[in-house]
């Protein structure tokens, strides 16, 4: 039951873990969006720290203030063996505790940011509080301008995967920020997933995914550029792809009642207008990436074959094949070898670490034939081929359907 | 005189006629206990081969890596039908030993004992094989993902080479376990072992030296590169 006698309109989560360089201009930044766009309402900070030692803490208190601040326990979480892609072990802690403080609280209207991120604006605040203290909105989820080759998990398999499963079309559901309602908070405690096994990486986007499937209204809000969060050693790509796609599918477990009803997706409403892209954007290199794919063809056919039909073994052969200047990996092609890895994760064909680290040469070939493709794009001619992909995830959702259904046609 | 031999004769006859007599009952149960036995034997291979089929057996063999272990002798062979020729032939066995104990014969007893007290051993070096074998399969095919996708070459290499190392230790335990060349066995695993360890040390010294003082170099030196900047979520 909340505590409505707080007299509290917004949550604002702060996540941090030794992060004294950066959280004093996060809160300051935070601090001048809630004085212009939400100054009528009572704020509370929270601040969910992961056992800093470097005076993080202290830091926010002093920018903060007392009265004004709700420190929570976030601990460091279940620790995997090896560490989460976005560095913060315990997150799903920290989560489940500002949201916990929020339903506390009664507030209506909490946003969660990352107190390592140093593009935070004031105008963040506009954008994922203001649609749901103003315009009834229960999830804002952010939408980065992002170059080509950047987040390109999310590109290829999340984004067009978590829109054709649940009809909604979220670009970023696995995005570190949001912003949620009161009545959303009360129902993310409702979930069992808190403690699952892929909790600690795949807990935003379990968060997107349970906003989709309720009843609830969703928009998105553009951020401009996120910039780079490092903490600690970044992991490999096998492991990031592991851990990403593999609450992806872990999820898709759960929910198999509410994405087999599902047909199509909507768009929903956006907030603010998309700017440039950053100029300075790593990229990738693309031979390596296509040596990587032909290379995994060549030695692990055998462990793709346990899951993927002859066709797709034929149609990789070709692309192996394939001179570098006409590599191309057909949607339809790619959107089916996803369905059918997350059916035979389902079927745990093989043990699930080398089913998902499997997948990884032939994520290699794909993000290598998309980047191909949108050499000198724009942003909007990214988003176009995009909407392509996720076009092919729609359309071969009743393939992922039927096999889900009927699993001994896939051996 | 001719009363003697008569004698003689009748008594060694009656003495012939008791132990057939004796011998008989015994032969009459060992029979029953072999009809008993392949009766038995026939009826187990039935079901275990129907519980097999039902639980898809070969194809989770296969997934564990005991179809390298189950399809001998013959590749058309599957596993289901290896598997359950053994137990048939086992109980067979079995209660062919069982069947020797009734004749109460001193020579066949003792060895039917020993036999059964043999058992416990060989049951513990088959599960030390079955169990050598599915990590075999796992190790070789988590090194083989982990190499391919650390982009080396000779994945498959490294990955037979874990395989074999893990069945020849699986083996060696089992062997040892059996008591059958215990002492040979360890000579070989010690000479087999010194020498990978040699042949690798002299290969990394001789060889590549050079080139693994670079590597060294660029892991202590260097933040990670390339991809690693690039943020894929």
């Amino acid at each position: 039951m909340p505590d409505g006698g707080a007299g509290v309109d917004v949550i604002v989560g702060l996540t941090s873990h030794n992060d004294v360089g950066t959280v004093g201009a996060v809160v300051r930044a935070l601090q001048d969006g809630l004085a212009r766009y939400a100054a009528s309402s009572a704020v509370r900070f929270v601040l969910a720290d992961a056992g800093s030692t470097d005076g993080t803490r202290e830091a926010v208190r002093e920018a903060v203030g007392p009265s004004a601040l709700v420190e929570v326990e976030s601990g460091r979480g279940a620790e995997l063996g090896e560490p989460p892609y976005h560095g913060q072990h315990g997150r799903e802690a920290a989560l489940r505790a500002i949201i916990e403080t929020t339903h506390r609280l009664g507030a209506r209207a909490c946003t969660v940011i990352d107190a390592r991120l140093q593009s935070v604006e004031p105008e963040w605040i506009d954008r994922l509080l203001v649609p749901v203290l103003a315009d009834g909105f229960d999830y804002v989820s952010p939408y980065y301008a992002r170059p080509v080759a950047e987040g390109a998990i999310t590109k290829g398999i999340v984004y067009p995967m978590f829109r054709a499963l649940y009809g909604v079309r979220l670009r970023q559901p696995a995005a570190g920020e949001f912003g949620c309602s009161g009545r959303l908070a009360a129902h993310y405690l409702e979930q069992d997933f808190w403690d699952a096994e892929f909790a600690p990486v795949g807990i935003d986007l379990w968060l997107a995914v349970a906003a989709a499937c309720g009843e609830f209204r969703s928009c998105e809000a553009v951020l401009g550029t996120r910039g780079a969060v490092s903490r600690g050693a970044p992991t490999d790509l096998s492991t990031t792809l592991k851990q990403v796609v593999g609450s992806l599918f872990a999820d898709l477990e759960r929910r198999v009642d509410v994405w087999q009803r599902v047909r199509g997706s909507r768009a929903i409403p956006i907030r603010g207008a998309v700017g440039g892209m950053d100029p300075q954007a790593p990229t990738v290199n693309v031979d390596g990436l296509m040596e990587s794919f032909r290379l995994g063809y060549r030695e692990l056919r055998e462990i793709w074959t346990w899951v993927l039909p002859p066709r797709s073994i034929v149609e990789l052969r070709t692309l192996t094949e394939t001179a570098a200047e006409r590599f191309r990996f057909d949607d339809r092609l790619w959107a089916g070898i996803v369905y059918d890895f997350a059916v035979g994760y389902s079927l745990r064909v093989m043990p699930r670490d080398h089913l998902l680290r499997s997948l990884t040469p032939l994520y290699s070939g794909w993000l290598a034939s998309f980047v191909l493709q949108m050499e000198g794009a724009s942003l909007q001619g990214i988003e176009e081929r995009v909407e392509r992909v996720c076009l092919a995830f729609e359309s071969e959702k009743r393939h992922l359907i039927s096999r889900w259904r009927w699993p001994e046609r896939l051996r | 005189m001719w009363a003697e031999i008569d004698q003689i004769l009748r008594q060694a006859t009656r003495q012939i006629a008791d132990h057939v007599a004796s011998f008989l009952p015994g032969v009459l149960v060992a029979l029953v206990l072999i009809l008993a036995t392949v009766v038995a034997a026939a009826l187990v291979r039935a079901l275990l081969g129907r519980a097999l089929r039902g639980l898809e057996f070969d194809r989770h063999a296969d997934h564990l890596g005991l179809a390298v272990l189950l399809g001998w002798p013959s590749s058309t062979t599957s596993p289901s039908q290896t598997l359950t020729r053994v137990v048939y032939w086992t109980v067979v066995v079995l209660g062919l030993l069982l069947s020797l104990t009734a004749l109460n014969a001193t020579i066949p007893s003792r060895f039917a004992l020993s036999v059964f007290q043999y058992l416990p051993n060989l049951l513990a070096a088959l599960m030390i094989l079955v169990v050598g074998a599915i990590a075999a399969r796992f190790l070789s095919r988590s090194v083989l993902i982990g190499a391919v996708n650390m982009q080396i070459r000779s994945a498959r290499l490294l990955s037979l080479a874990v395989r074999w190392l893990v069945l020849l230790i699986a083996v060696a335990m089992a062997l040892d376990h059996l008591s059958i060349g215990r002492n040979v066995l360890l000579l070989a695993f010690g000479i087999l072992f010194g020498g990978i360890v040699l042949a690798a040390a002299l290969a990394v010294g001789l060889g590549a030296r050079d080139a693994v003082s670079r590597a060294l170099e660029r892991q202590l030196q260097e933040p990670p590169r390339g991809d690693d900047e690039v943020n894929h979520v």
